[in-house]
């Protein structure tokens, strides 16, 4: 005890360790604290597709628009964002929760696909450019218990997946892809129309779309295909547009389909045994391994011995598969991730797994999942990590530069990454906080 | 080591005037091997009077482990080796609860958390992320052109290191223990100070949502010296010195080979 008059000295244990008792202690998160789902976007911004409106239109006067934006950015959403996907400058965001609105579109919506987005200063006219996630009205019967699976975007339309009311789509209908029959000199900007489709031979479980097509896969493994047919990519053995979903045969005829996968005019189906089949543009020898021809209208095996695939996903030139054992196999035209000389391969390349960091420290790590843009692939590993190779259009691979990325190169995201969607010149991630 | 039998003297060939074999008073010059006089022990004295010593990487004051020196000609192997940047491996012990303004268990208290919220799978995913963030580091400041078939081949073997100066990177982190509060990692990085590991200790609890303080950094390995290789404090004489050189030349002469 120190008595009056006498200097202070420094302090000694016993009083140090007192003092350390008695601090308090602060509690930052409790035994009980949950993950948070969250949305990271990135890639080109000026055309709204990011979703936040102070890249295009800045808040104060004196900021610069941000055209590009090469880095993670989180996106606050008002509820948790189960599927999302990005089209040619316009993306949507959907939530499986049971309230009236399911679906949200930003972006591009000259042609309507991201539904009538009513303008506040002409309550006739729409919006053509959407720089918020703003709510679609889909025309459900009972939009308090229909759930949207999954959405997915092409050129310029858009396909809603729901699990009772069929499939929704909207957009562009000059070469039929949103199911509908082609009415000539359509207006589509400002349109209200958005078309139910609902006769398939089981329930839809996933809808793709193409640039200007769009494809149906069912519960008993079939593939359905509608739109623009000129590369072969509807698969139903011609070259002309059709207007209503119509069912696939050729190789596919009885096989049970559990994947399909298109982006640009080339389409890649996987069956419950592990075999790809391939249809559409091969004029970037995607589909030389079993023909010379430049457009396959029929669905065609693809006899790689690879492994049994699990996924496959397609790019505009490139294409991806994934095998049960995690390897990641690469064949196209383009920048396909084995380094700056291998451009283009008509056999799947093997991509080595120590560049999604497996090595002799950490031998459990493996792909998880692959999604292809336009020019762009991103491989998802079982720990959580987005990596991307592929042309950095405008930013779009996230990694910070603009230059191009011949190898899988990690992309640094707060969070482990669930599901990754990639567009032409943007992407968005769906992530689960620490 | 003065004790030691020292070189021989060198020898010199001279021509020593020898009574002639014929006999009488004439003198021959005669060729004979003599030990040069100034090589004598007497004349030069002590062979070492000195040592020139050199050490390798630091380490701390509060930390332990793996100290590699250089004794005479091995200094200028150091400057290879350091030119080498292999990587050096860490135990690193750490304590969740406490938070202290010099990372360390002996400094000022400066806040106590609760910890109970902590499992090992959420260490572990932080422990992850640490390595992604690094690996990028890594490929950056190895000043490689990412566009080139060698930058990619590199990459795949995994042997893209930086070459120059560059802030410290962590290749491999691992946790070795965890018993709430208590918890070990081993760490393998490259241009760091033990300070530098103590404020990781201090980030990844502030990551956990929690503070942490580093009880404990010890060095097992620097380049090719292992703990095995290392000398104790009992063991620090002549004998075992000259057995230690001789067992590391090998190592040492390999890896330099490798990388330079």
């Amino acid at each position: 005890r120190r008595g009056l008059g006498v200097a202070a000295g420094p302090p000694n244990t016993r009083q140090l360790r007192e003092a350390e008792e008695a601090a308090p202690v602060f509690q930052y998160a409790g035994k009980t604290s949950r993950r948070k789902d969250r949305v990271f976007v990135w890639g080109f911004s000026y055309s709204g597709a990011l979703g936040v409106p102070s890249f295009v239109r800045p808040d104060a006067g004196w900021k610069k628009p941000r055209r590009i934006q090469t880095t993670p950015y989180r996106l606050e959403t008002e509820e948790k964002i189960s599927s999302a996907a990005c089209g040619y400058g316009f993306t949507l965001l959907a939530s499986n929760t049971r309230d009236i609105t399911k679906v949200w579109g930003m972006g591009l919506n000259k042609d309507s696909q991201l539904g009538f987005q009513r303008s506040r200063r002409d309550q006739t006219k729409g919006y053509e450019y959407v720089l918020e996630p703003s709510p679609i009205p889909l025309p459900l019967e009972k939009p308090q218990q229909t759930r949207v699976l999954q959405v997915s975007c092409g050129r310029a339309h858009s396909l809603v997946l729901t699990d009772s009311e069929g499939v929704f789509t909207m957009g562009n209908n000059s070469y039929g892809q949103c199911g509908r029959k082609v009415v000539e000199d359509e207006i589509y900007s400002g349109s209200h129309l958005i078309h139910q489709l609902k006769e398939f031979d089981s329930k839809v479980v996933q809808v793709v779309c193409g640039q200007d097509h769009s494809l149906f896969r069912t519960k008993k493994g079939s593939v359905y295909a509608c739109g623009w047919g000129a590369d072969g990519q509807t698969g139903l053995g011609h070259y002309n547009i059709t207007s209503v979903p119509t069912k696939l045969h050729g190789d596919i005829a009885g096989v049970n389909i559990i994947q399909v996968s298109s982006y640009g005019d080339c389409c890649l189906a996987v069956s419950d045994e592990g075999d790809v089949f391939g249809w559409g543009n091969s004029e970037y020898l995607q589909l030389a391994s079993v023909t010379e021809t430049t457009q396959v209208n029929v669905p065609r095996h693809l006899p790689f011995k690879i492994g049994k695939v699990k996924e496959a996903a397609c790019g505009g030139t490139g294409n991806v598969v994934l095998t049960e054992e995690g390897n990641v196999f690469v064949w196209g035209y383009g920048i396909l991730g084995k380094g700056p000389n291998l451009i283009e391969t008509a056999v799947p390349e093997l991509i080595p797994p120590s560049l999604f960091g497996w090595s002799d420290f950490n031998p459990d790590i493996r792909v998880a999942h692959v999604r292809c843009g336009l020019s762009q692939f991103a491989a998802l590993t079982n720990r959580g990590e987005l990596f991307v190779w592929g042309k950095n259009l405008r930013g779009c691979l996230g990694t910070g530069r603009m230059e191009d990325q011949y190898f899988p190169w990690r992309v640094t995201v707060p969070g482990e990454v669930l599901d990754v969607a990639c567009g032409v010149d943007h992407m968005v991630s769906m992530v689960r906080s620490f | 080591l003065n004790a030691a039998p020292g070189r021989a003297p060198r020898q010199r060939v001279r021509f020593l005037p020898a009574p002639a074999p014929g006999g009488g008073g004439a003198v021959e010059l005669v060729a004979a091997r003599v030990p040069v006089l100034a090589d004598h022990p007497l004349v030069r004295g002590p062979r070492f009077k000195k040592l020139k010593i050199g050490a390798g990487h630091r380490l701390d004051v509060k930390a332990s482990g793996v100290f590699v020196l250089g004794i005479g000609h091995g200094n200028k192997l150091l400057t290879d080796l350091y030119n080498c940047h292999l990587t050096k491996v860490y135990i690193v012990g750490g304590l969740f609860g406490k938070a202290t303004d010099d990372f360390s268990d002996t400094g000022n208290l400066v806040e106590k958390t609760t910890f109970d919220h902590i499992t090992r799978e959420k260490l572990e995913r932080i422990l992850a992320v640490i390595q992604g963030t690094n690996q990028k580091a890594l490929l950056m400041y190895s000043n490689i052109d990412m566009k080139t078939q060698e930058a990619y081949e590199l990459a795949v073997k995994g042997l893209i290191r930086p070459m120059g100066k560059s802030p410290p990177i962590i290749t491999v982190v691992r946790c070795l223990q965890f018993a709430l509060p208590e918890f070990q990692l081993e760490i393998h990085c490259l241009h760091e100070t033990q300070q530098y590991l103590r404020k990781m200790v201090h980030e990844i609890g502030l990551e956990l949502k929690s503070s942490a303080v580093c009880t404990q950094v010890r060095r097992i390995r620097d380049g090719v010296f292992t703990v095995d290789d290392a000398l104790l404090r009992t063991q620090w004489n002549l004998q075992s010195i000259q057995e230690a050189i001789r067992n590391c030349q090998l190592k040492v002469e390999t890896e330099l080979e490798k990388t330079l």
